[in-house]
């Protein structure tokens, strides 16, 4: 550790990292654009200046520096003095902000970024009301860059981060700065667009409205949206995210900083993989089937059903004929209390973990350059197969992998089975549904109809994972918590309330007390992995 | 004082001077023997230091100490040449390369030496078509001769030299621009520190000096370094070419010792021989655009590299002086330096790539004569804002571009008012009107009081 004086505060801090950082991370607000903690140091924005104690170089007496040095490349030193709070400081802070906005057309309105734009609250903050420009703005009209990425270039502030972003982490460099001085503009080469898959990310960075999603394009203004704490399901990576809603409704899925896992990345094939929460297919009431007859229960009533249609079961053929498939999909809470009930029902259960979806191999980025991974987009389409594990591993008793089930179930081992999906895509198979039916009675969990509900005698609508919350273990086995964002689709129920019920608790789910349940077999569960929050003026 | 024997162009007129057999007759190549074969890098390195040898480039910088800047320990250096002059009004280089190719590559032998260079590169503005091939041909001549390669003048010494054409760009000039451009990228000056004697060309020591430095060290070898401080002023040795343009009778290229006034220059038999048509001279621009103007009344400044300060320039520059006449209009003036550094800003810095444009803005405004009293503090701001204060910006553009135009608002505010006066006030609302009618009609507010922003609650 450091210590540093920052306007007559003495601050510690780590050693190495720019003044910048460590001034933001002791709760200091310095305006920057072009900084950012994952990128390269370019020094080109200006706003960040500070001034620092250097000896004089003739009397050799420490005094305040006759140049403004740029506070993200200054590295800390301890005992170091700086301070912001000086006139040059000021001053140079207001006459960027003026400068910024000579050429910008101010055109918050209908600008997506309104209201979490830095380039608003740098000017309200450290800028001027008006404008001494009375000449015409330069104009420059808005390009389309990718699919997914629309460019406003007269909003741009050069800060050129985006341009980084394409060179260091992605790698494959498609954006690039053409032309001169304040003509210069951020673009793509003719016939070479902006397709990686960790474009979504240039919009996040971008500090102004100029790189826009062309998804959440004039959806939503961005102070109606509330942020949840969430882990994308989308991969075994298992990068933190934002959920933004709005009434019930996701409208986008940013990355939330998680160092040593996607740190502030994540690809685009999570970031716009939400979709399905709001199809219109989904499952939406209990279904209960009594040979042709359909009965649609209330909710209260699962439990009753459940206990004793297993209990028959367990009575007539045996309590191994029992199956419970455990989707990598599930929270590692509710997987839990599903298989404590299907144990505490019949002991000798069969507990089977349900398909991993894989698709082709890891994608490793940077792509072109060479530089280790800076992010993964891993093959493992499903955010929780190592918790699953633990969770069988824990249980114990008999186990066997899908196959085997599949190829047992065909061969009517099995009289009963509580199979879970909540796959975003299809997921049964024919041979997997003519297995299937091959068992007496199924109780389906899914998002989906699919030859599994049909055939279920009792169909139990699931819930997406950003109605639920719970934790999921990523592929290096760290346990990550998220929040339910969003209340369940009408005529559903959040899965850990019922299956919390069905284990026999009183109250309400709650998953970090299922958690603390959990770590008394399973201390593992003990320990979270929940990451440092940014600070709060850091972009 | 007497007639002042060329030194650096002293092989100027000669025939064939391009060729290697004419300058090896004239003396040439002896220096860089005798330094190559007799003397070690370090002393070299202080021969020059003692020279009083300040870099040509512009800013002055002794040459000899920025050689020392290198860490003993290195296994590559390279060495930049900067023949990427792009100063406006200087053609100094320019004259050099064509007329005298091999004294640039003597310099270089010994400067190369001087700072154990594994490879030279010249860059070269990509303007300098008929020089580069003029380059070209005494490289290979030289290669030829085993000047350079391998085993140089039979000792171990061995040293690469490339010519490299840049894409024509100002800030090209730079050094660590010249480095980025000379790497393949996009002509942005780099952050420092790592200065370019540490980190520089493929993140290897490098140096970066003018064209006409490395001149001037054959003959400091060759005459010796008392010779050469005898020239000049005091702290400003040597030789200096001064370019002349403008509307005087003999508008060229000079060698004279450093600390010649601009009156001289000008008016000087030797020089510009005084103005055309009988006009008389309303200011000059004594060192490339960049220093900043010397009204007429300032001309007997001496062009050395502390005097010019005394004026409120930036520094002598690169010594091409540029002649206002009186019957050019200060406005066009302005509008035409001001639009120069707009459209050369390489838009990496805010102040430079915002202040630029937006000064050329008001200077064309005013020139086209819808300018208000206003306008001039305002550009006078901007240029406050955007160069004089130090470390605002990644290199010295911006200060570049603050100096003349500063300058000439202060200098010539007088003429700047009476024509602001004597324009049509209709004219000059409609205009203003018309360029941005939400501003114009807003009522002016005043600019926020200071307060205390940013720190922590």
């Amino acid at each position: 550790m450091a210590k540093i004086i920052v306007d007559g505060r003495e601050i510690e801090c780590r050693e190495r990292i720019p003044v910048l950082y460590a001034a933001l991370e002791a709760g200091w607000d310095i305006p920057h654009y072009c900084y950012h903690p994952g990128l390269d140091v370019v020094a080109s924005c200006r706003l960040c200046l500070m001034e620092m104690k250097m000896p004089h170089p003739k009397t050799k007496e420490m005094d305040w520096s006759p140049k403004l040095l740029p506070s993200c490349q200054t590295p800390v030193k301890d005992g170091m003095e700086v301070r912001f709070n000086s006139d040059r400081v000021r001053d140079n802070r207001r006459d960027c902000m003026e400068y910024y906005l000579l050429n910008h057309p101010l055109d918050c309105p209908v600008c997506d970024q309104a209201g979490e734009c830095w380039l608003q609250d740098y000017s309200r903050k450290f800028g001027e009301a008006t404008s001494q420009m009375v000449e015409a703005k330069n104009v420059n009209p808005k390009k389309d860059v990718g699919s997914k990425t629309l460019l406003y270039q007269d909003r741009c502030v050069m800060c050129s981060r985006c341009v980084r972003f394409c060179d260091e982490i992605a790698g494959t460099g498609e954006l690039g700065i053409v032309n001169r001085g304040s003509k210069s503009e951020i673009d793509v080469f003719p016939g070479v667009p902006l397709e990686n898959e960790l474009q979504g990310n240039v919009v996040d960075i971008c500090p102004v409205g100029a790189l826009l999603d062309k998804d959440f394009l004039m959806d939503q203004r961005v102070w109606f949206l509330k942020s949840s704490d969430s882990v994308c399901p989308g991969c075994s990576t298992g990068c933190a995210i934002h959920v933004d809603h709005n009434r019930d409704q996701v409208w986008r899925l940013k990355p939330r900083f998680n160092p040593g896992v996607n740190d502030w990345w994540m690809c685009d094939e999570g970031r716009f993989g939400w979709k399905y929460i709001h199809d219109e297919r989904r499952l939406d009431r209990l279904v209960v089937r009594r040979g042709a007859e359909i009965e649609y229960p209330d909710w209260s009533a699962l439990d009753e059903i459940a206990r004793i249609r297993f209990g028959t079961v367990v009575k007539d053929d045996g309590e191994e004929k029992v199956a419970g498939v455990l989707s990598p999909f599930m929270a590692c809470e509710e997987a839990w209390l599903l298989a404590r009930f299907i144990r505490e029902i019949a002991p000798k259960a069969t507990l089977v973990m349900g398909p991993v979806p894989t698709e082709g191999e890891d994608k490793l980025f940077p792509q072109n350059n060479g530089d280790s991974a800076k992010f993964t987009i891993r093959s493992e389409k499903c955010p929780n197969r190592r918790g699953i594990e633990m969770i069988l591993k824990n249980a114990g008793g008999p186990s066997v992998s899908f196959e085997d089930f599949v190829k047992k179930a065909g061969q009517s081992e099995f009289a009963a089975a509580w199979v879970v999906g909540g796959y975003p895509g299809e997921w049964v198979t024919k041979e997997f549904a003519s297995s299937l039916a091959k068992v007496k009675m199924v109780f389906a969990q899914d998002l989906f109809s699919s030859p599994l509900t049909e055939a279920a005698e009792v169909v139990i609508p699931s819930c997406s994972w950003a109605e639920r919350s719970g934790c999921f273990v990523n592929h290096e086995g760290k346990i990550q918590p998220f929040e339910a964002a969003i209340a369940p689709l009408e005529g559903c129920q959040r899965d850990g309330n019922y299956l919390f019920a069905l284990s026999g608790e009183s109250g309400l789910y709650n998953a970090s007390r299922v958690r603390a349940m959990m770590a008394e077999v399973m201390p593992e569960f003990g320990k979270l992995h929940v990451p440092p929050s940014l600070p709060k003026h850091a972009h | 004082m007497a007639k002042f024997e060329p030194v650096l162009l002293k092989n100027l007129g000669v025939e064939g001077s391009r060729t290697l057999k004419v300058y090896r007759s004239r003396g040439g190549y002896a220096a860089a023997e005798k330094v190559i074969k007799e003397m070690t890098p370090d002393t070299v390195i202080e021969s020059v230091k003692a020279s009083g040898l300040r870099g040509r480039g512009g800013a002055g910088f002794p040459a000899g100490m920025k050689w020392s800047f290198l860490p003993p320990e290195r296994k590559v250096t390279y060495f930049c040449i900067n023949a990427d002059e792009s100063e406006p009004g200087t053609y100094c280089n320019r004259v050099l390369m064509e007329n005298d190719p091999h004294q640039l590559l003597e310099g270089i032998l010994i400067a190369g030496f001087a700072t154990k260079t594994t490879v030279a590169y010249i860059y070269m503005r990509v303007e300098f078509h008929e020089q580069f091939h003029i380059m070209q041909t005494a490289l290979d001549e030289a290669y030829k001769a085993g000047l350079f390669g391998k085993k140089i003048f039979g000792t171990d010494l061995s040293m690469e030299c490339y010519i490299h054409r840049g894409a024509g760009a100002y800030v090209c000039g730079e050094e660590t621009g010249l480095i980025e451009s000379l790497e393949g990228k996009r002509g942005w000056p780099r952050i420092k520190p790592p200065f370019p004697a540490i980190e520089g060309v493929f993140q290897k020591p490098t140096v970066v000096n003018n064209v006409e430095t490395l001149c001037c060290l054959p003959h400091i070898f060759e005459r010796g370094v008392d010779w050469f401080k005898s020239i000049g002023t005091e702290n400003s040795t040597g030789p200096k070419l001064y370019t002349i343009s403008g509307p005087v009778k003999r508008p060229s290229c000079f060698e004279a010792p450093l600390g010649i006034t601009c009156r001289d220059l000008i008016f000087g038999d030797d020089f510009g021989q005084g103005m055309l048509d009988g006009r008389k001279v309303k200011g000059c621009i004594p060192g490339g655009l960049s220093v900043g103007v010397l009204t007429e009344a300032e001309l007997d400044c001496k062009l050395d590299f502390d005097d010019v300060r005394n004026y409120g320039l930036l520094g002598l520059g690169t010594a091409g002086a540029i002649v206002i006449p009186d019957d050019a209009d200060i406005r066009q003036v302005l509008a035409n330096i001001a639009r120069f550094y707009s459209s050369e800003s390489c838009g990496q810095c805010t102040q430079c790539r915002e202040g630029t444009n937006w000064m050329y803005k008001i200077a064309l405004r005013i020139a086209l004569g819808a300018g208000r009293i206003s306008d001039l503090d305002l550009i006078e701001n901007i240029t406050n804002n955007m160069g004089m204060m130090p470390g605002l910006s990644i290199c010295g553009l911006p200060d570049g571009a603050a100096f003349p135009i500063r300058t000439i608002v202060q200098k010539f505010r007088g003429e700047f008012e009476d024509h602001i006066r004597r324009q049509d006030p209709g004219y000059t609302k409609t205009v203003l009107k018309r360029l941005n009618p939400a501003v114009y009609e807003l009522p002016v507010l005043g600019r926020r009081p200071e307060s205390l922003v940013g720190q922590p609650e």
